[in-house]
């Protein structure tokens, strides 16, 4: 037996399904016999970089307790499930008790209702207004120029 | 007196004390800049690179 912390990224656009993935990741570690200690649900959170073209990340921190030659099953079924974008697994002495950070900031934050919607409207719009920014500053910069010139 | 925050144990969750040792390009600071004791520095350049690969940090500002 050893303890894990396992970290795992899930695609952006499945957040609304992360209750049926959480039921199924938590029979496939209960079918290799690992033991879940605590579930942490952070939620959606900026991507510093953006990994397979998504620019948000669903994570989820788990501390588990299981055998380390079963940790390979979960891998190889982990590493063809095409809604993880990203995961890490932590063997770790002892278990923090406490709340992480990540999991506290996302508590504060998440008051405010319908977050979810309003990230996917995010999203979708995101790309369009840098594009008009842009191209205002290179018009204001041409404009600024061309009053130089003249 | 270090003006770093300094944690008792390193986790690479706490991003807001990491934050503290990468530069403005997404560099670790070396110590013999800021200035932290070696061992602290190891643990801190672990958590910082355990944090970039889950893109809790970036590695660099050229990320587009």
């Amino acid at each position: 037996m050893k303890k894990y912390e396992a970290v795992i990224v899930l695609n952006p656009n499945l957040s609304s399904k992360v209750d049926n993935f959480k039921k199924d990741f938590e029979k496939l570690l209960k079918d290799n016999s690992f033991n879940i200690v605590k579930t942490e649900d952070i939620g959606r959170r900026q991507l510093a970089y953006s990994i397979a073209n998504h620019n948000k990340g669903h994570y989820i921190l788990f501390n588990l307790e299981g055998d380390p030659s079963k940790l390979l099953e979960i891998e190889t079924k982990i590493k063809y499930n095409e809604s993880i974008i990203r995961h890490l697994f932590l063997v770790v002495k002892e278990h923090n008790g406490e709340d992480s950070s990540l999991f506290v900031e996302s508590k504060n934050k998440k008051p405010e209702a319908s977050e979810v919607e309003k990230d996917k409207e995010d999203v979708k719009k995101d790309p369009e207004p840098v594009k008009e920014e842009d191209v205002e500053d290179k018009s204001e910069a041409k404009q600024e120029e061309g009053e130089d010139n003249e | 007196m270090s003006k770093y925050e300094l944690p008792k144990k390193f986790d690479y969750k706490d991003i807001d004390i990491l934050k503290q040792f990468i530069t403005e390009t997404g560099k670790i600071i070396p110590a013999r800049v800021s200035g932290v004791s070696a061992s602290n520095q190891r643990k801190v350049t672990k958590s910082i690179k355990i944090a970039r690969f889950l893109a809790l940090l970036p590695y660099t500002d050229m990320h587009q």
